[in-house]
């Protein structure tokens, strides 16, 4: 019975972990590019969420209008930052190092103008504990919260799944994550898609950011450990597919909960990058990924 | 597409011609260039700002510099570690605070419970580090790119992770009380006027000796192997280098230095925490040698020292100005995006000479 709770716990928060995956997934595996920036575009979606609800808007413009900040955030980080070196063709380590300057800007910028303090979202959602399930005089429990959200989620990622294979930009996404260069000769304008792909990344990333100022709390540096955990589902699920990020951060949310449960609270975060290693080591490609071994 | 554009990086970094820069930079700074003459610059330098206040009554140099400059001497050792992986072989490391925390934990460990002093301590970490970095090396023979920068992260993190939650290891509140090392019966603490000159010279004999070290390879047949496989990894195996053993030699090497570099800075802070092997240290290291310059001996030390020294201006400015946040950090991100797009090589880079 407490390890069901636990499953359900777990699946309420993986199911943020894969939205935060999902955006980083889409830009590694289109533009090549370890994006740092990734959980401080989320960070800041978080806050404008915050600043919105506070102002008494209700929840859903409030997550629209934070979703397109998002977006239009990280497509300015693209243009000012990642842009440049595309075009002097010196992305690898360069490109690492730069999205690394930018999040400790923003991370830091952040914190100077909206201080270290955590802020907690007014009452939006109201919270139930809906039971599930009774037997034996124990009850699964899940709170009404984390089942809105988790709703949510699937239908962002429904929403994302039919925009990728129903539209012809959607379709270019897919290929120009095989192979760009083939996608530019045959008349695709990447610049154009990598637009998109960040629009669309940093709106996965603020709708997340949102989500989780709700459960939780907005601060400064709630970008750090999101975005590792992103990294470490999206290889769990296989960079570029949509599926393996929504499964991978199902799975991750629940060994981390159930590592939380059964082993010590000390290691939860430690179980991601171990799977995430595990996963590098096995099996590469991940539980749905492409098979683009060349990069690895 | 990722493999394309890394070649790209690396062949713009070694085709950067020769500019006459060399010379005007000698004229203008006075800098000597040859190996030789700038250690002896460089040892004059340090002993006149450890012991010229002996001679005085006053402090002609504050204590407070000279604990900057074991700092520095450290960090040095540090970009001189990682640019093995990072420069030579050009394998991007972020888990490179684990081998520097390994160095601090064992000497911390063997140095308060056990008889074992400070000096036997160092070849023991050595040797542990150079054990741990086995399997990282074994990872890099299958995983590259931006995949392996994920599992040396991963593989830190994790580390930190596990010394966080032994108790014996101190968990998050670190070890204190590490033993000063002894000098001839003489507690390094009480050399000199401020206790700080014998780290500093210690310190820096041996950043001196691995940048000797590291000139000597960088000039041996040994730099032609790891060139090859920084340039392109089926062309070197395909000319008949054993690139697994290069790989692994230049991880092993890394590791052992950092480790190295982690038993003085145990000793020397009398502290050691988790905080030692995280991934903040990690990224520091590696930033330290991006902006001081990859495969360069010089543009290693120069990062270390620059990237060490910024960060205690800005606390002070922090401090004058009464500021509620720390400005370094902004400028620090600042200044790496600037760094990539105008100089990515860095300060130092390949060109400017070895």
């Amino acid at each position: 019975m407490e390890l069901l709770q636990q499953v359900i716990n777990g699946l309420a928060q993986g199911g943020i972990y894969s939205l935060i995956a999902i955006g980083w997934t889409t830009v590694f595996g289109i533009v090549g590019v370890m994006n740092w920036t990734h959980g401080e575009v989320y960070m800041l979606g978080a806050y404008v969420g915050y600043f919105l609800c506070m102002a008494g808007m209700p929840l859903l413009p409030a997550l629209i209008i934070a979703m397109a900040v998002g977006a239009v955030l990280a497509m300015l980080i693209d243009h000012l930052g990642y842009r440049p070196l595309r075009k002097k063709r010196k992305m690898l380590t360069a490109g690492f190092i730069t999205a690394l300057g930018l999040s400790t800007f923003l991370r830091y910028s952040a914190t100077a103008a909206f201080t270290p303090d955590p802020r907690a979202y007014p009452g939006i959602l109201d919270y139930k504990m809906l039971s599930l399930f009774s037997m034996g005089g124990s009850t699964l429990a899940i709170s009404s919260i984390h089942m809105t959200i988790l709703a949510a989620t699937i239908v962002i990622m429904v929403i994302l799944q039919l925009f990728i294979s129903k539209t012809v930009t959607g379709k270019a996404m897919l290929a120009a994550a095989q192979d760009m260069q083939t996608l530019e000769l045959m008349g695709a304008e990447s610049e154009k898609l990598i637009k998109v792909t960040f629009a669309i990344s940093g709106a996965l990333g603020a709708a997340a950011g949102v989500f989780v100022g709700i459960i939780y709390s907005v601060n400064p540096m709630m970008g750090a450990l999101a975005g590792l955990k992103g990294w470490s589902v999206a290889i769990l699920g296989g960079i570029g597919s949509i599926t393996g990020s929504l499964v991978g951060g199902l799975i991750l949310g629940i060994a981390e909960s159930l590592t939380a449960g059964f082993i010590s609270t000390g290691y939860k975060d430690a179980i991601g990058f171990t799977i995430m290693i595990a996963v590098l080591l096995i099996k590469p490609t991940g539980l749905m990924g492409f098979r683009f071994e060349e990069k690895v | 597409m990722n493999a394309e554009i890394f070649e790209d990086v690396q062949e713009t970094a070694i085709d950067q011609p020769q500019r006459s820069g060399s010379q005007l930079k000698r004229f203008v700074l006075g800098l000597p260039s040859r190996p030789g003459t700038m250690f002896l610059t460089a040892l004059l330098f340090i002993l006149a700002v450890c012991f010229v206040d002996s001679f005085t009554s006053t402090r002609l140099v504050p204590t407070y510099i000279k604990h900057i400059l074991v700092s520095c001497l450290i960090y040095s050792l540090l970009t001189l570690a990682l640019n093995f992986v990072s420069g030579y072989i050009g394998q991007t490391s972020l888990g490179h605070a684990a081998f520097f925390g390994i160095g601090a934990y064992i000497t911390t460990l063997l140095t308060k419970y056990t008889p074992v002093n400070f000096w036997i301590s160092i070849p023991i970490a050595m040797a542990i580090a150079a054990l741990v970095s086995i399997p990282l090396a074994m990872v890099s023979q299958r995983v590259k790119g931006s995949f392996l920068v994920v599992i040396t992260y991963g593989f830190g993190e994790v580390l930190r992770y596990v010394v966080i939650n032994t108790p014996s290891l101190g968990a998050s509140a670190g070890i204190p009380g590490v033993p000063a090392p002894l000098f001839f019966g003489t507690k390094f603490g009480r050399i000199g006027p401020s206790g700080k000159e014998a780290y500093i010279l210690l310190a820096f004999g041996i950043v001196a000796l691995t940048a000797f070290f590291m000139h000597r390879i960088a000039k041996s047949r040994t730099n032609y192997a790891f060139s090859a496989i920084r340039e392109d990894e089926i062309a070197a195996v395909a000319m008949g280098i054993n690139t697994k053993y290069y790989k692994m030699a230049a991880f092993m090497l890394s590791a052992v230095l950092s480790s190295v570099a982690g038993s003085l800075q145990a000793t020397y802070a009398a502290f050691v925490s988790p905080e030692m092997l995280s991934s903040t240290q990690s990224i520091l290291i590696l930033t330290m040698v991006i902006v001081g310059g990859a495969r360069s001996i010089k543009g290693a030390i120069l990062g270390a020292f620059v990237m060490t020294i910024l960060p205690e201006l800005f606390q002070m400015v922090k401090d004058v100005l009464g500021l509620p946040f720390d400005p370094w950090m902004i400028l620090y991100g600042l200044i790496l995006i600037t760094m990539m797009r105008l100089r990515p090589q860095g300060i130092w880079g390949k060109g400017a000479g070895q």
